[in-house]
């Protein structure tokens, strides 16, 4: 991992915050700690100091010039100095000290420092100017408050310190972990943009916001890299059904070029290649048209209908063909209606599809039976034959797109038929099926309809027709 | 001679358009822009228009037809449009569309829908009875007569022969016939409506009778009187 990236990492960026709320909250509390301390301390002192002057002024000023004297032997080092001084200031008694100049005030404790071992040592004292003008100064040595003070600040400094570097080590470990995940992950999307399609987002571990992004970025390049084969497929499908007419197309134009001499010639020509130009159209029209429906769009015209009416019209549609073939073309409607939410034109094109495809490939004399049904919420419209039938090996293929059984190779079509009935049924949340009729074929749109898609039921746009 | 006002940006094909509306005998006009368009469509007399939906600049077909229809112009306006989703279609005819046609389309088809719509604007007046050379039906009775004799016919072969008989000599194609007799849009890609057809002109020929409703190759059909 590069270094320079540390910073714009997220997880040293967070690591650094909190670092710094941990920080402030660590100085915030220790400070006040260290304030309330010292305060403390020197609150004690001065109560002494007070204390102590009071009761030596009580005690009259024979007894305080005798109690410097008794005070001096006890405490010959001066860490509590009582000291008398004249009026001016001159030093009369006591434990050797001089007056701190100027004298600012009295009877209230201040701080001062006196000269010991060649430096000067800080003290705090009080002083008071008795009735015979003589000063009394009673003191006491803070070098151990401020040594203690000290001691304090000292521990507080380097647990600071100490927070600061298990932190900032935290942060960076945290950060680089992040940043080496995030970079094994930008390395595979790099991979993917340059057209790898099967590489993968690196998982790494079960939990975690990153592993759970992952995870479901995984599985939208899943469905990319399945749509993407599609539309390959479906591309390489498309450029070989439209490249057969095209080549007719063109050759049947050379070729009128070349020999050609009368006009009834190119006539001919001219005819044949509008007719290959409108069936190359027709393939693209009905290409379109299942793009549009699989994606959806043609929700927004759904409206309540039945079943019943949209098969009735199929049928009605389709008896004069039927008749024209000799085959018996029925239609058994169920009790109940059945109301699905849909697009009439839709419905009738895929039902109308399956009636076509049956009447196709049944022989002459044959029969083709319609059947709507609609209990218990299922719902459809089937459509049976007794053709030859659809092999169990070529049902899954006949819905991909362009697919036609090899003995149905001869009759006309684009072989798009039943693609686009499978996209106007998962549009309808219909299922389309192919099972054996014994003999023949039996293909069925079966499903709960419109209940699988309660949103539609609201539009109940109509549409004109 | 009917006069036909063509709005599509692309030259080449408003070439096309206009030059096929003029074999079929209408006189076309061609704008390019939205705006120019509907300059033209405002100041001259048309009796149909060929909008394309999406035209360069800041006016585009849509704005052109609800202007129009704002003004109080009713000229029956056709929509050319690529884009083929039916709440494309539905928002176009709100818009005060007549007749919507998806690209890529056949010209026969624009032709022969241009044909009746620029007719319309002629036959306003509501009729009870229609009558084609010696085929006559009574729109309220639904009773049917050629030469003086009775035809039986099935609903949707009096619907069929109904609409064919509102557009004497005018080319009818199947999708036209399709989308107005049974009342579902899209293009049937199927030879069901010439047996439908083929039923009714059967029934109406019955009796060595001549022929009323004709094939015209390639584009569909016309009910034109017998000569």
């Amino acid at each position: 991992m590069p270094l320079r990236d540390l910073p714009r990492a997220s997880g040293f960026r967070l690591g650094l915050f909190f670092l710094a709320l941990v920080l402030a909250a660590y100085l915030i509390l220790f400070g006040f700690i260290y304030w309330r301390t010292a305060g403390y301390l020197h609150g004690e002192v001065d109560v002494w100091l007070k204390r102590e002057m009071a009761a030596r002024i009580a005690s009259g000023e024979a007894a305080l010039r005798q109690a410097v004297e008794d005070h001096l032997r006890l405490d010959p080092a001066g860490r509590r100095p009582f000291v008398l001084f004249d009026a001016e200031g001159h030093w009369l008694a006591g434990n050797p000290a001089s007056l701190p100049a100027p004298l600012r005030r009295l009877d209230r404790p201040f701080n001062f420092t006196l000269p010991r071992d060649n430096a000067p040592e800080p003290f705090r004292g009080i002083v008071h100017r008795l009735a015979s003008g003589d000063i009394f100064l009673v003191a006491q040595d803070m070098r151990d408050i401020h040594e203690f003070r000290d001691l304090l600040l000292g521990a507080m400094v380097s647990g600071a310190a100490l927070v600061l570097v298990i932190g900032l080590g935290g942060a960076g470990a945290v950060g680089a972990g992040a940043v080496s995940r995030i970079d094994a992950v930008t390395r595979a999307i790099e991979r993917i943009v340059t057209g790898d399609l099967s590489e993968r987002l690196p998982g790494g571990g079960t939990g975690g916001d990153l592993a759970r992004l992952i995870l479901v970025v995984n599985r939208m390049l899943d469905q990319i890299e399945r749509l993407m084969r599609e539309v390959k497929g479906v591309t390489e499908d498309i450029a070989h059904d439209l490249r057969t007419p095209l080549t007719r197309l063109l050759a049947g134009l050379e070729r009128t070029r070349r020999r050609a001499t009368t006009a009834d010639a190119y006539a001919i020509t001219v005819d044949e290649a509008i007719a290959e130009t409108k069936g190359i159209l027709a393939t693209f029209s009905a290409l379109l048209r299942i793009a549009e429906v699989e994606g959806g769009a043609r929700r927004a015209g759904f409206t309540r209908l039945d079943l019943n009416t949209v098969a009735a019209d199929v049928a009605e549609f389709y008896e004069p063909v039927a008749e024209g073939k000799g085959i018996s073309l029925t239609l058994e409607r169920g009790g109940a209606p059945a109301e699905i939410a849909g697009d009439p034109s839709l419905l009738f094109e895929a039902i109308s599809n399956l009636v076509d495809n049956a009447i196709k490939f049944t022989p002459p004399g044959g029969r083709v039976a319609m059947r709507t049904f609609a209990d218990g919420g299922r719902l459809g419209v089937e459509v049976s034959d007794d053709g030859p039938g659809i092999a169990k090996t070529e049902r899954e293929a006949v819905l991909r797109r362009y697919y036609r059984a090899e003995k149905s190779r001869h009759t006309q079509g684009s072989g798009l038929g039943l693609s686009l009935v499978a996209a106007v049924a998962r549009l309808h949340g219909l299922e389309l099926e192919i099972d054996d009729a014994m003999p023949g074929c039996r293909v069925s749109l079966r499903g709960d309809g419109g209940r699988l898609h309660p949103a539609v039921q609201q539009v109940g746009m109509s549409v004109g027709m | 001679m009917s006069r036909v006002l063509v709005i599509e940006d692309d030259l080449g094909t408003a070439a096309e358009i206009a030059s096929a509306l003029g074999d079929a005998g209408l006189q076309a006009d061609c704008a390019h822009t939205g705006r120019d368009g509907l300059l033209k469509a405002v100041a001259g007399a048309y009796d149909a228009v060929v909008l394309d939906r999406m035209l360069p600049g800041d006016l585009d077909g849509l704005g052109v037809l609800s202007t129009l229809r704002t003004i109080g112009i009713e000229t029956p306006v056709l929509i050319l449009s690529a884009l083929s989703g039916v709440d494309e279609r539905v928002r176009g005819l709100r818009a005060g569309g007549d007749d919507y046609l998806t690209k890529p389309f056949e010209f026969v088809e624009l032709i022969a829908r241009i044909e009746v719509l620029a007719r319309r604007k002629m036959v306003a007046q509501p009729a009870t009875v229609l009558q084609v050379g010696d085929l006559r039906i009574d729109l309220l009775t639904r009773e049917v007569q050629r030469a003086g004799r009775p035809i039986e016919l099935l609903p949707r072969e009096y619907r069929l022969l109904e609409y064919m008989m509102r557009h004497p000599g005018h080319v009818l194609t199947r999708t036209m016939l399709f989308e107005e007799v049974w009342g579902y849009r899209y293009d049937p890609q199927t030879n069901v409506i010439d047996v439908h057809v083929g039923r009714l002109r059967h029934k109406l020929e019955e009796g060595g009778l001549p022929s009323l409703i004709h094939t015209v190759r390639g584009s569909g059909y016309v009910l034109r009187a017998a000569a």
